[in-house]
Parts: C-alpha cells; sequence; structure tokens
C-alpha cells in the first residue's frame, strides 16, 4: 500500500524526481554553503570599514555559489575589480585581495603596492589566500619587497554544494595539477576539505579507493585524524549517516572522460560549457516575454524561443543551472539528450493543460485557487522555454559531420572494432581541421583502448596534429606521453620507457567483459534507461562501475532493473529478503572490494581499503569490521569523491545507481567538473573562456 | 567557628544592598610602600607589577633598598615575590598584564617585552617609525595595547605575537591628554578597539576609521575609568566631581562630588570600579565605594593601597592586606540577611535545626516544599560565594539536606560546584596567591587556571586539579618537560661524549614515559624539542623530534637544527606542499645551489614531490634556476620543453627562431626523441619560411606563428598557391590535409572557378562529397550541385537533397529505378509544388 502511495505520489508530482520520504536521510549539504558563506563574512569583517575587494577571477564563479553580490556590500565592500596587471585605483584605504596561492597573483599584488607607494597613496592591504596560508605566497612577497606591507589571512573555501547531492571543489586545473605538474597540493586540500566533512558528519567507518593518488589521498586521510583537535567529538565516532568513502583517482578510468557526454547536462557542458554550473545563454532565453501576465493562448504561442540560427548571434549572458529554481531542470539533467524531446513535449503538454483548467473554473474561488497557482505555472513555463530554446541550439551541433563520425569512432573504439581503420578515420578528421581538443581525445582514447598506437602511425599523426594546428603543441603531446598520465603510447613501448609507464597499460578489453561495460544490446536503450550504460548510449562508465563493484555489487553483473521485472512475482513471498514492493532492492552493507578482487588488480593504481579506527573506541566495543556487516536498519550514504575531477555523466549515472536501490544514497564530491575538453585544454594551457570579460560582479 | 558572613557586610540605598569587604590574606610587611611605586595589578586574582616612581622622593631605609637600575618587582597577591626583573633597555613608559598573566613592558623606543613569570621574554617593537616618534605613553589590556606616540597619534598592536602594529585615526591633538583609557576591543559594539581621550572640556572617541568629538563641557578629567563590561564610563573631574556615563556619553547615570569626603587628603590615587556597579576611589589612605544612587561606604588604610578591577568587585591591596571588595551576591542575601525569608534562607534554617535535633526542621521543609528545588540550588549557589570552607561546607550540607526531599534532582550542580570549591580553596592557599572568587573562576575558566599554575612551575597541583576536573594533562606536561629540559643538565662530567648522550637519553625517555603513563597523547613533542633545541641540547632534540607525528611541528625545527635532509623528507611523507615548499625556499637560500639540486636529484622517486614542485615555482619564479636543474641532472626533454615554453612568449621573431633551435638541439641530444627534433627543425624552418613570406608581401599580411596548415591556407587566400604549393612538397603536407585546406580557402575568398580548376586538377583524394557538404555548409548550395554527379552514385540522392534540389534527387531515383527512395523524398519534401513534381517523376517513371 505504501509502495503504490509513493509511486502515484512521484508520479502526480512530477516536479521531483525522488519522493520526499527519501530526502529525510539525505545529508543535507547546505551546511556546507553557510560555512562558506559564513568564512568571508568573517574573513571581510575582520577588517574594518568600507574596503576594495580585488578578485582572482578563478574564485569569482565559486564565490558566485555561496555568496551574492549584496552580501559584500552588506560587510563593506565598496568596489570590485579583478586581479589583472596594471594599475589599480582604489578610493578607500582599505584593499582586500582574495586569491587563490598562485604565484603570478602574488607577483600582481606586489606590483600593485609598489606602484601605490611610487605614487604615495596610503592603503591597508589584506590578503586573503584560499584555502589556506601559503609559504610560497609569503616569500615571493618577501622578495618582492612588500610583505611588511600587507597582512596575510586565508579564508578556507572548501567544498561548495551545486546540487544537493554534489559538492565541489571547484578547482579547475586539479587535473593538470597532479597528472602533469606532478604538483600534490590538490590531495592535500582534498583531504582536509574531507576531514571537515568528518567533522561535520562523523568519521567516514571506512575508506576505499582505487588509484595511486587515492591511496595517497586515503592514508593522508587516516594519518592526519590523531593529529586533529581531540576535543572535537565528532572526529570521535563513526558517522551515523555515512557508510563509506569511496576515493575514485580519475587515472583509474581516463576513458570516460575522453568520451561525449550524451546526457542532458553533459552535452551541454561539451558544446556550450558549463562553468561552476553557469552557463552562459542568448538573452532572450533567459528574460520572459514580453506580456508574461496574460497567459491566453496567443502569449503562449508568441513565447516560443526565436529559432536556434538567430539564438547563437544573440548577446550572452550567464545563467545559473540549479534545480533550486528551475524544477524542470531536476527532470532534464540526467536525461539521455535523445529523450530530451520527449520529455520537454510532455511537459509542455502538461503546462497547456494546467492554462486550460481556467476554462473549468466557474465560481470565484476556483478562479482564486487559479490564480494561486499562476505563478508556479508562469516560473514553469519560463523554464520550459529556456530548455527548449536550449536543445534547439544543442540539435545542430549534434547533426554536424565532426559530431556524428567523433560518436561512430568512439564506439567502434570501445568495442574495439577494426582500430586501423578508427585511427585513419582520426587522420581525416586532422586533415578537415576538425577542434584540436577532438582528435586528442579520440587519439588518447583509441591509444588506452588499444594499449597503444603503432610507432610509426603513432608519429606520422602527431606529425599531422603539428602540422595542422601548430608546433606549439609539441609540450602538450609530450605531456600526454609522459608518466604518471600516459595516455597516448606508442605500441610496442621503446626498451627504454620506465616500468611504470609499462605496468600503467589498461587492460580495457579484460575489463569490458568483466565489468560488463559495453550494452550487449542497444536497441534496448531508447525504450529503458536500464543501466548506468544509458549515458554514453551503450558505454557504461568504469569509474561508477567501479563504485558499483563496492556499493551495489550486483549491478555490475546485471542489470537490476531488468532483474526486477523477473523478481517482481516472487518478492511478495519472500518479504524476510528485504526484497520491497517498489522492486528495489535493499541495498547491502559495505565489504570493500570484496568480490571484484581480481577484476580491480587489473586496473592499474593500488587499491585501498581501509577501516577507520575510532580514536576513543574501546577494545570492548564491537569491532568495526563486524558491526559494519550488520545490514544498516538506517539508510545511509555513501560518499563519492572524484580526485582529478568527475563529469556529469557519471554524476547521472551514480544517481541512477542511487535510485536502484532502497537504503543508500551517493553523495558526490569532485574536485571540479571536468569533460574531455576541459582536460586537454588544461594541459594545452588554453584558458576556457569566460571569466576573463572585464566586468567585475559576481555571477 | 569562623565569623558569620553578615559580620563583613554593609548596608548601601537603604539596606537593599550589601557590599562586603573581605580580607583574603593579612600581607604586613610584605609590600613596599605602594606610594611610592608606579603599579600594575593582573585581573583573575593574579600578580601585581612594581616599579619605582623615579619621580617622587624616598627615604632611604632598611625597607626599601637602594636601586640604581630599573628594576621590576613582582608579588602575588599574597605578597610574595615571585620575579624580580632587571630592566637595561630605554626608559620604560608603561607596563601591564596580558590576559595570560604575561608581563608587557614598553618602553620609549617602542620595544616591548612580554615577560613570563619565569623572567623568560619575547621582544617585539612596534616598528622604526614609533622607535623614531618616540612613545609618550600607553595603555595595555588583556589582548593587546594602544600606544601614544611622540607625534601624539595612536598606534595599536592586536594580540601578543607581534602584530604588526596598525595607526588608529589620528586624534588631530596638540599636546597630551589629562587622561586616557583604552576599551577592548571584545566589549566594543564595532568588535575594535576604542580610545578615550580626555582634551581640553570633551572627550575625544578614537577608533581605526575615525576620531569623535563628543563635545562634553565638563572636562578635563583626570581619571577617566572604563567600567569591567565596557557599557560605562567614570570621569573624575578637576573639581572633584565624580561622574558616571554610559560610554556612548548618551545617558548620565549618576554624579558624587568627592570634595566634601571627609577624612580625603590630597590627590585621587585610583579611579577604579567595583565589578559593573560601584566605583571606588582611593586616596592615600582612604578607600571611598560610591554605588549607583551616591550612597557610599568608606574604610581607612595604614597607608596607599592600589585596587584592581575584577569583574566582581574590586581587590586592593594595602600595606596590611589584600581585600576584596564586592557587591554581595544574591544568593548569599538571600540565605543570610537577617529575617529573610526566603526559600533558602528556611532550608538553610531547617539543616540548622536538624542538626540541632530540633523537629521544627520538618516543619520548616513542609512550608517550602513547592520552592524546595529552587532552594537548593540557591544555597548550592551561595555556597560558591563564600570565602570560608567552613560556610561552603555549612550551605553544601543544607543543599545536601534539602535534595533529600527532593524526588527527581540533577546532582551535576552540587557536584560541580564541590568540586570547583576543592579548586578554589587550594589556590587560593596563601602560598599560591590566587584569590579568585567563584564568578572569575567560570569566566576564566579552568583550563586558563591551569594554565597560570604551570605559568608558576606549579606542575604538581597543575597536574593534581586537572586530573581531578579530569582534563587533559598536555598543557601541564608540555611546561613541565620544557622545565626539566631547562634544569637539567647534560650529564657530561668527565666521562666525554657518551655520558652527554646518556643524559639525554635518561631525560628522553624521562619525559616519553611520564607522557604516556599519563596520557599525554597530543602533546606536541616539537615543542618541546624546540626548547631543548634553543637550550642548546641539539642531541636531545633530536630524540624528543622522533616523537613528534606532525610533521608541520616536526620539519620547522629539523631545518633549524640543519637536518636538510631529514626536514625535506618528512615535509614530502607529510602530503603538505605547503611545507615542502617551505622546506624547499628555505634550502635553496641557503645551500649551494649544486648541493641543493643533488639533495632533491638524490631522493630520486622518494622525493619525487619536491622535485616536481621545485620545477612548478621556478616555472613562474626561476626559470634560470629551473635551467640549471634540469641541466645537471641532464633532462634533456624538459630542457627543450622549457626552451619551446619561452619560444612562445617571443615576439621577436629571431629570436623565436635561435630559441626554437636550442630546443632542437636539446632533443637531438637524446636518441630517443629524433621525432621531436625533426619536428622542432621543421618548426624553424617554418618560422624562418614564414618571415621570408611576410618580407615577400611587405608585411601586409602576418604569417609569423601560425600553423603549417594556416599558412598554406593564407597563402591560398592572398592568391600565392604556387607558394602553397611548394610549400606543401617542403613540408611533407599530405594530400587530403592539402586538398581540405584548398577547398576551405577557397570556398572562402569564394573562388568558385578556382575551386572547380582544382577538382579538375586530379583525382580528389578526398572524394567529391566532402566537397559537397563543405559548400553547402558554407551556404553555396548551388555551386555545390555541380560537384554531387561527381560523387558515389548511391549517396547522390542525399546530397542533392542537402543542396536542396529535390528535382534531381528525383531524376537520379529515376535514373537508378528506385521507387522506394523516391516515395521517401515526397513524404518527405517541404512544400506542396515539389511533392506535385514528385509525384509526376513517379508517374513518368513507369
Amino acid at each position: 500500500m505504501a509502495a503504490t502511495a509513493a509511486t502515484s505520489a512521484s508520479a502526480s508530482d512530477g516536479a521531483t524526481s525522488k519522493p520526499d520520504s527519501e530526502n529525510d536521510y539525505m545529508l543535507d549539504v547546505s551546511q556546507l554553503n553557510e560555512v562558506a558563506r559564513k568564512g568571508l563574512v568573517d574573513a571581510l569583517n575582520s577588517v574594518n570599514g568600507a574596503k576594495t575587494l580585488v578578485l582572482d577571477p578563478s574564485l569569482a564563479g565559486p564565490l558566485g555559489l555561496v555568496t551574492e553580490v549584496a552580501l559584500l556590500k552588506h560587510h563593506g565592500v565598496d568596489k570590485m575589480f579583478w586581479l589583472e596587471p596594471g594599475p589599480l585605483s582604489a578610493s578607500t584605504t582599505n584593499i582586500v585581495y582574495l586569491c587563490r596561492p598562485q604565484i603570478r597573483w602574488a607577483k600582481i599584488i606586489a606590483d600593485h603596492i609598489k606602484r601605490h607607494a611610487r605614487e604615495s597613496q596610503k592603503h591597508t592591504y589584506t590578503l586573503l589566500l584560499v584555502p589556506r596560508m601559503s609559504t610560497l605566497i609569503r616569500q615571493i612577497l618577501e622578495d618582492e619587497g612588500v610583505l611588511g606591507d600587507i597582512t596575510i589571512k586565508s579564508y578556507n573555501l572548501q567544498f561548495i554544494p551545486l546540487a544537493d547531492d554534489v559538492i565541489s571543489l571547484e578547482n579547475d586545473t586539479a587535473f593538470k595539477e597532479l597528472w602533469v605538474d606532478g604538483d600534490e597540493t590538490v590531495i592535500y586540500d582534498s583531504m582536509q576539505a574531507l576531514i571537515t566533512l568528518q567533522r561535520m558528519y562523523g568519521l567516514f567507518p571506512r575508506i576505499i579507493g582505487k588509484g595511486d593518488f587515492a591511496a595517497r589521498l586515503a592514508n593522508l586521510m587516516i594519518r592526519h585524524i590523531p593529529a586533529s583537535d581531540p576535543s572535537d567529538s565528532l572526529l570521535n565516532t563513526a558517522s551515523e549517516k555515512i557508510d563509506s568513502l569511496i576515493i575514485i583517482d580519475r587515472r583509474t578510468d581516463m576513458i570516460t572522460p575522453l568520451l561525449t557526454q550524451l546526457t542532458y547536462e553533459g552535452l551541454v557542458d561539451e558544446m556550450i560549457g558549463i562553468k561552476n554550473s553557469h552557463v552562459e545563454l542568448p538573452v532572450s532565453l533567459l528574460t520572459p516575454p514580453s506580456a508574461p501576465n496574460q497567459p491566453n493562448a496567443a502569449a503562449s504561442s508568441s513565447a516560443a524561443p526565436p529559432p536556434a540560427q538567430t539564438l547563437m548571434k544573440e548577446k550572452k549572458k550567464k545563467h545559473h543551472l540549479t534545480v533550486a529554481t528551475d524544477p524542470l531542470f531536476a527532470e532534464l539533467r540526467d536525461l539521455n539528450f535523445s529523450a530530451v524531446g520527449k520529455k520537454l513535449n510532455q511537459v509542455a503538454r502538461r503546462i497547456d493543460d494546467d492554462y486550460k483548467l481556467r476554462h473549468q473554473a466557474k465560481t470565484v474561488a476556483q478562479l482564486r485557487d487559479f490564480v494561486g497557482k499562476l505563478g508556479g505555472l508562469q516560473t514553469e513555463h519560463q523554464s520550459l522555454r529556456l530548455h527548449t530554446g536550449l536543445s534547439e541550439m544543442l540539435v545542430p551541433m549534434t547533426r554536424t559531420d565532426h559530431f556524428n563520425k567523433s560518436l561512430e569512432i568512439q564506439q567502434n573504439l570501445l568495442a574495439s572494432y577494426d582500430i586501423p581503420t578508427q585511427i585513419t578515420a582520426i587522420e581525416d578528421m586532422i586533415a578537415q581541421g576538425t577542434d584540436m581538443q577532438l582528435v586528442l581525445r579520440l587519439l588518447c582514447l583509441a591509444s588506452i583502448i588499444a594499449g597503444g598506437i603503432k610507432a610509426k602511425t603513432l608519429e606520422n599523426i602527431k606529425r599531422e596534429l603539428l602540422q595542422a594546428y601548430g608546433y606549439n603543441y609539441l609540450p602538450l603531446l609530450l605531456s600526454l606521453a609522459a608518466p604518471p598520465l600516459a595516455v597516448l603510447l606508442p605500441s610496442p613501448l621503446p626498451q627504454s620507457t620506465p616500468q611504470s609507464v609499462a605496468a600503467s597499460k589498461y587492460p580495457y578489453t579484460t575489463l569490458r567483459k568483466q565489468l560488463r561495460l559495453l550494452l550487449e544490446d542497444p536497441d534496448q536503450l531508447d525504450e529503458v534507461e536500464n543501466d548506468i550504460s544509458y549515458v554514453y548510449s551503450g558505454y557504461a562508465p568504469i569509474s561508477v562501475r567501479l563504485v558499483q563493484c563496492v556499493a551495489q555489487k550486483g549491478g555490475v553483473l546485471s542489470n537490476p532493473a531488468a532483474e526486477k521485472d523477473k523478481k517482481g512475482g516472487d518478492a511478495d513471498g519472500r518479504k524476510g529478503k528485504g526484497v520491497a514492493g517498489t522492486g528495489r532492492v535493499q541495498a547491502h552493507p559495505i565489504v570493500g572490494w570484496k568480490g571484484f578482487e581480481d577484476v580491480v588488480a587489473s586496473i592499474p593504481g593500488a587499491a585501498v581499503d581501509i577501516v577507520q579506527k575510532i580514536p576513543g573506541a574501546l577494545d570492548g566495543a564491537l569491532p568495526p569490521v563486524a558491526s559494519m556487516m550488520i545490514p544498516r536498519e538506517q539508510p545511509s550514504t555513501t560518499v563519492v569523491f572524484f580526485l582529478g575531477g568527475c563529469t556529469y555523466t557519471e554524476i547521472a549515472a551514480l544517481r541512477w545507481v542511487g535510485r536502484q536501490n532502497r537504503g543508500r544514497k551517493f553523495l558526490v564530491a569532485t574536485t571540479g567538473i571536468v569533460s574531455g575538453s576541459s582536460i586537454i585544454e588544461s594541459i594545452a594551457g588554453i584558458e576556457r573562456g569566460s571569466g576573463t570579460s572585464k566586468e567585475v560582479g559576481l555571477q | 567557628m569562623a565569623e558569620h558572613p553578615t559580620t563583613t557586610w554593609e548596608a548601601m540605598q537603604d539596606a537593599s544592598v550589601f557590599y562586603r569587604r573581605h580580607q583574603v590574606y593579612s600581607i604586613p610587611g610584605k609590600l613596599p610602600n605602594l606610594g611610592d611605586f608606579i603599579v600594575a595589578g593582573c585581573r583573575y586574582g593574579g600578580p601585581i607589577a612594581l616599579m619605582r616612581d623615579m619621580n617622587k622622593l624616598i627615604a632611604l631605609n632598611r625597607a626599601t633598598p637602594v636601586l640604581a637600575k630599573t628594576q621590576i618587582q613582582v608579588y602575588s597577591s599574597a605578597g610574595e615575590g615571585l620575579l624580580l626583573l632587571s630592566w637595561d633597555q630605554g626608559k620604560i613608559v608603561r607596563f601591564g598584564w596580558t590576559g595570560d598573566e604575561r608581563l608587557v613592558v614598553l618602553n620609549e623606543e617602542g620595544v616591548y617585552r612580554l615577560y613570563d613569570l619565569q623572567g623568560d621574554y619575547q621582544q617585539y617593537s612596534l616598528g622604526s617609525e614609533a622607535g623614531e616618534l618616540g612613545i609618550v605613553d600607553a595603555r595595555i589590556h588583556e589582548s593587546g595595547l594602544v600606544a601614544l606616540t611622540g607625534s601624539l597619534t595612536l598606534l595599536e598592536v592586536r594580540g601578543w605575537d607581534g602584530a604588526k602594529p596598525l595607526t588608529l585615526a589620528n586624534p588631530g591633538i596638540s599636546q597630551p591628554p589629562f587622561s586616557w583609557a583604552v576599551i577592548p576591543p571584545d566589549l566594543t559594539i564595532s568588535r575594535h578597539v576604542e580610545v578615550l581621550l580626555s582634551v581640553d572640556q570633551t572627550i575625544y572617541s578614537v577608533d581605526n576609521l575615525e576620531s569623535i568629538d563628543q563635545r562634553l563641557s565638563r572636562g578635563p578629567f583626570t581619571h577617566v575609568s572604563p567600567s569591567p563590561n565596557g557599557k560605562s564610563l567614570a570621569l573624575l573631574l578637576s573639581t572633584g566631581l565624580l561622574w558616571v556615563v554610559s560610554t556612548d556619553f548618551q545617558r548620565s547615570l549618576a554624579e558624587f562630588d568627592t570634595h566634601n569626603v571627609i577624612g580625603a587628603e590630597g590627590d585621587v590615587r585610583q579611579v577604579e570600579w567595583c565589578g559593573n556597579d560601584a566605583v571606588l576611589v582611593t586616596w592615600d589612605s582612604l578607600a571611598l565605594l560610591v554605588g549607583p544612587f551616591g550612597d557610599t561606604l568608606q574604610w581607612f588604610y595604614r597607608g596607599p593601597t592600589f585596587a584592581i578591577t575584577e569583574t566582581d568587585g574590586v581587590r586592593l591591596l594595602s600595606p596590611d592586606s589584600c581585600d576584596f571588595i564586592q557587591k554581595v551576591p544574591a544568593s548569599s542575601v538571600s540565605v543570610f540577611r537577617p529575617g529573610s525569608t526566603s526559600p533558602s534562607a528556611i532550608l538553610y534554617n531547617a539543616w540548622e535545626n536538624f542538626t540541632r535535633r530540633s523537629p521544627k526542621a520538618d516543619e520548616s521543609i513542609r512550608s517550602i516544599r513547592p520552592d524546595l528545588g529552587a532552594a537548593v540550588n540557591e544555597c548550592i549557589d551561595a555556597a560558591g560565594r563564600e570565602w570560608e570552607p567552613f560556610w561552603q561546607r555549612r550551605l553544601l550540607n543544607a543543599a545536601k539536606f534539602g535534595r533529600a526531599f527532593l524526588d527527581l534532582y540533577d546532582p551535576a550542580d552540587f557536584v560541580n560546584m564541590g568540586q570547583a570549591l576543592k579548586v578554589l580553596n587550594a589556590v587560593r592557599f596563601y602560598d599560591i596567591g590566587i584569590p579568585l572568587t567563584y564568578t572569575q573562576y567560570t569566566q576564566l575558566s579552568s583550563s586558563s587556571l591551569i594554565d597560570r599554575l604551570t605559568a608558576r612551575n606549579l606542575h604538581a597541583l597543575a597536574l593534581r586539579i586537572s586530573s581531578f576536573l579530569s582534563l587533559r594533562p598536555d598543557a601541564v606536561l608540555r611546561h613541565w618537560a620544557c622545565a626539566k629540559i631547562l634544569r637539567s643538565k647534560p650529564t657530561a662530567t668527565g666521562t666525554g661524549k657518551d655520558a652527554e648522550l646518556d643524559g639525554d637519553d635518561a631525560v628522553c625517555r624521562s619525559i616519553v614515559e611520564k607522557f604516556e603513563s599519563l596520557g599525554g597523547g597530543s602533546v606536541s613533542f616539537a615543542d618541546i624539542a624546540k626548547r631543548a633545541w634553543e637550550a642548546g641540547r641539539i642531541e636531545l632534540a633530536t630524540k624528543l623530534l622522533d616523537h613528534e607525528p606532525r610533521a608541520s611541528d616536526q620539519v620547522p625545527l629539523l631545518l633549524n637544527m640543519k637536518e636538510d635532509r631529514l626536514a625535506l623528507t618528512k615535509a614530502v611523507e607529510s602530503g603538505d606542499t605547503d611545507l615542502v615548499y617551505h622546506v624547499l625556499l628555505h634550502l635553496q637560500k641557503r645551500l649551494p645551489l649544486g648541493t641543493f639540486f643533488r639533495l632533491i636529484e638524490e631522493g630520486g622517486s622518494h622525493l619525487a614531490l619536491a622535485s616536481k614542485l621545485l620545477q612548478v615555482y621556478a616555472r613562474e619564479q626561476n626559470r634560470d634556476m629551473l635551467r640549471d636543474f634540469y641541466y645537471s641532472d641532464d633532462r634533456r626533454v624538459e630542457s627543450a620543453v622549457l626552451c619551446l615554453e619561452e619560444a612562445n612568449a617571443m615576439v621577436d621573431p629571431t629570436a623565436k627562431i635561435t630559441t626554437v633551435k636550442t630546443a632542437q638541439k636539446f632533443f637531438s641530444d637524446d636518441k630517443e626523441r629524433s621525432f621531436e627534433a625533426k619536428m622542432m627543425d621543421e618548426s624553424a624552418r617554418l618560422l624562418a619560411l614564414q618571415q621570408q613570406l611576410e618580407k615577400d608581401v611587405d608585411g601586409k599580411m602576418s604569417f609569423f606563428g601560425q600553423s603549417v596548415s594556416e599558412t598554406i591556407r593564407t597563402c591560398l587566400v592572398s592568391g600565392m598557391s604556387k607558394r602553397a604549393d611548394k610549400i606543401k612538397s617542403d613540408f611533407k603536407v599530405s594530400d587530403k590535409r592539402f586538398w581540405y585546406i584548398k577547398l576551405q580557402a577557397l570556398t572562402s575568398i569564394r573562388d568558385f572557378e578556382g575551386l572547380e580548376a582544382f577538382a579538375r586538377s586530379k583525382r580528389s583524394p578526398i572524394g567529391y562529397e566532402a566537397f559537397v557538404r563543405h559548400l553547402v555548409d558554407k551556404g553555396h548550395s548551388n555551386e555545390a550541385v555541380a560537384y554531387v554527379a561527381r560523387c558515389d552514385a548511391h549517396k547522390r540522392v542525399d546530397l542533392y537533397v542537402l543542396c536542396g534540389e529535390w528535382r534531381m534527387a528525383a531524376k537520379e531515383c529515376k535514373d537508378r529505378g528506385d521507387r522506394t527512395k523516391l516515395e521517401q523524398l515526397r513524404k518527405s519534401c517541404p512544400n506542396s509544388l515539389i511533392a506535385r513534381e514528385l509525384e509526376q517523376i513517379a508517374a513518368s517513371m513507369k
């Protein structure tokens, strides 16, 4: 009975994809937002009086997610400027710099101070470093001779909630820093952020991870707990709400981000680019039509967004993609793009029906009811407009030759079908002058899947690449080939290659079978989204499969959704087994990699599985492992941390996994949202478009 | 039996309020004549510091030794000498106490020292500017100080860790204020320090933003004294009028004329607050307590006194005694006031009857039954307010008695009070000499009390109290260990180096054992090791440091001890990149470059992180060093990449080519990198060629820095197709790519004839479909049609449709006899006109 009520509730209440009962045990990540905001306010208030804020452009996006300009103004910020070379003229005595500890910022700041000194302007300088103090910056300021003039403090900005189940450090360069520069600062910062999380919710009872850097992070976390403040009571108890932390390091699964994402949100990121949850959209999509107060039939038809071609040329404005103000987005974001049209159609019809209700309003009371609903309808209407327009912009992009060709190559490569032909196809794409990042993605994909590309062929392609796009990309090619990244390798490897590179060869073909990466029957796909592979139209992300190896073991081997139909019949007979009427299986306890040890071991990189000791626990208490084996009564959350970033599709896939079980939700934590292009571009040192505009202000 | 509490009470305001003066210690002859000294007292029962007032003449006698040098003496409240400091720096302008009982001494040169009770000090300065101007005066509060410079500006120091002084708003006064005071930041609304200066007739309140003239006309004020909660201000006018106002000068609270006080002789010594609602004015031998309604109490003393404001009263040191004057707390009044009928008084009375075995006890209890819980609580509270253990015990007994009649009662308060009193009685003991009241104790917190005890080297008592209160013993143990290290001498007498090691071993072992046995798990061994190192016990420091789990604490000391490799290894292991940078930057400065590089390189994979971070840092900040680093390690590829990065940033063509050539050379030195070398060779050639091209077109077009493909395209677009062909052959550009480039280039300049000629020049390596698609893409459908015929037969229909040539498509269908395709076309065609035509064609197919 309860189950039918729940399903009917979810059916009638289409705006939220999850029934309310499940939201009860979701971790409330908005606390993190509060913490971040309060930290900023405190940091600003430590400087008395009106102040000029000078902001690191790369922080504007993340800050925009936690605060708004009004709040800053309220706390004495008079004017804001980007931190950029050139003179700075401030009207207030106090100047507050807010930036990440990067050398170039320090140099600009030093330049400002020296310039002011020359012009004999008197200012008080405060530098807020994110997320913590840095010896390096101090040193550079000292070298420049301005350390004495500036007060250095820190503003500890850690996880920022992007959605109610996604938190991110919003560090765009994490991948490059780790795997190209070898700068492990991100790991340390992640460790601190995760410890903050533990401080809020208690210790993760178990830490499971895959990948060398994941292992390093896990070990750092374990080492740092006893050193922290012993009076912190939550760090002395195992978390009630969280059952484990799964750390996936990006190198463990390089294939997934290289593929083109095919969910709605993923595709928007690929095609238009989402930065800190903000996307640049044409103005006309964002502003409601001129006469929104007359929802008659004529108005609703005139409200149709202008055709895609004109949209592309229009002036752009940043728009915050969030479920909070846009319930429709919650329904759309994780859909495969092929299903988006249908969904939009449905919603359009529903809204139309709702509008029509007013004709049935006979009495004044009924009319009043209708007017009451009108506001909600209009918001929905507006978001429908937005997403229809956005999809219309995407459609032509998905129809281009390059796009389809690259999808075809990707699918063939994933199936290991005739790899030499695919490589020739990639070569053709270079000849046609296709986008450099797309070509490189395909090339790396081919190299990983085939275990390297024939040396002669590779050399040819590299030559073509350099001639077509410029010799200045040679360092990029070298970076891609160098360990520990090593995603673009010749085959066979030359004699001199270090052992580590040889060991990092990726066993894709075996994984494909063992982890059921490719859906055998892709035709099914259009009908039901019955496996995580829907996000790539038939390929299941390895990273998410690995998470399933820990948190939903059944899901790796077979389709839980397909099985559901079979089991549906005898479910009532075996209530004790925890098969509920909804057909969803009770989540099993976390037992580490058990059952998949071989598969996991075959992937390069260390595997970790640590049961955290509770510092205060007595010997007589239940050994933690044993206590963990008991199925939990309470629903729990599994935190999945992507070290080096994750894609929107992976988030979508994890949400899907979360829906398959009862009693387990996933909280996705990541160093940032990445896509294949953002990875390649960050290695190449290309800055992504937005954030460089001169206009100052948060998004 | 101790005398009844009420014997020390004195009534005020028609006996509605009582004040009491309790003699805490009797100290006849222990303190010198306070009139001859400048005194500073520390709050919360802390010690007092005395320095001879050089402006006063004193008679030489035995009691006051002749001092040539400046000395500061520190006494506990019980008159015990704690410390004697000799001062050899510039003239002291002010001294005072910090919140954690350290003595701050500030001299006229702007240098200040923080002495702990062992006589160790840290020295800081207010900066060179302050030194030049000179410091005239200062006010020291618990968490900072405000100094008045020679040019009458104000400098503020926040906290006691040597922070840079901040300049407060300039009050713009021309002569020193008559008197002034500071309201500490935690008591002001703005949370920033506020300075009150008595200038002329008025008072200026100054903070770091502005200086506000309060526009008073009653000044000048000889004393300005803010209350402990910072809400009210006691001002003494030159006329002798005491005026109490709120600190925002909006409300006048009380006025009292001190002029006609009997027995007041000479100048007013001090105006201090007694708690937050009464003011104590002292003369040489008189202390006058002025209540909020102008009622007064007065006490006479044998000589000059010194008053220290506490949050709940005032401590008064006189030649004979240390007194504590306070308003009698409500609970004590309630229990002990003669004729009190409050439940607590009845409860207390009942208990007394009970001990006398009088049946009245039961009757009394019955009568207050509903209020018994409150009565018990009040008795407990009253116990906390009593100084005498005798009365404390009686009150607690009364509470215990009352508790027995309650069904449900949480004994936590009772137990806590018992514990607190035990601790308080222990520290009030004259040997210890910390006369702390219960209120002060709750404000100060037990852990700070323990810190105060350890600061006096009373480790045993501190440890016992902390275990009694089940607090962590860490702080005490750390202090103890440091003290032990300083006291112990390496036992190096005679037997040489081995014996010394033994001595260190023994000390280290005893410290570690002590920590383990007492559970001081989170004690920072680094702190202790640092003290050992400072004391010159390097061996001991190293040994202690081994026990330190936190790298962030370990590493700086290791660096100081010149254990470079160990420091670097520990830093890398910690994963804290900032720490690694700390070590790297430190070593880079100290070591010769070669040694520095060797240290990192020899670390191999273990120090890989350090090596990587050095590269990240050097790439931005010190490229020359990075070049040397790569060179010294024979890293040719990295050297080459570094060159390329520089080349990318260069504008000057010649320099760029040279740099690319250097990169090429680096690559060619590595035989694995022949491909890269070849590419760089090509790159240099291309750049040279582009330079030539630009020269040829007289700079009308820019080529420099383009890729090969772009160069060809630019050539084609600007009609230099010969050159394009030459580049193609020079750089062995593949046919396919060349064809695409040419197709795109010619389309972009709409040279369709040229395109046609090109298409005919030879068989297209990219097929003709590409032609069609590209042309359509760029909106040249009409031109595209011509190429459809050359495409593969089976694609033609679709391509025609792409060009919008439905009829041609249909014709193609017809030619091939493909009826189904034609049907499809008909269904998908855009308008009826075409549909009709298609139908005709279909009909004609028969």
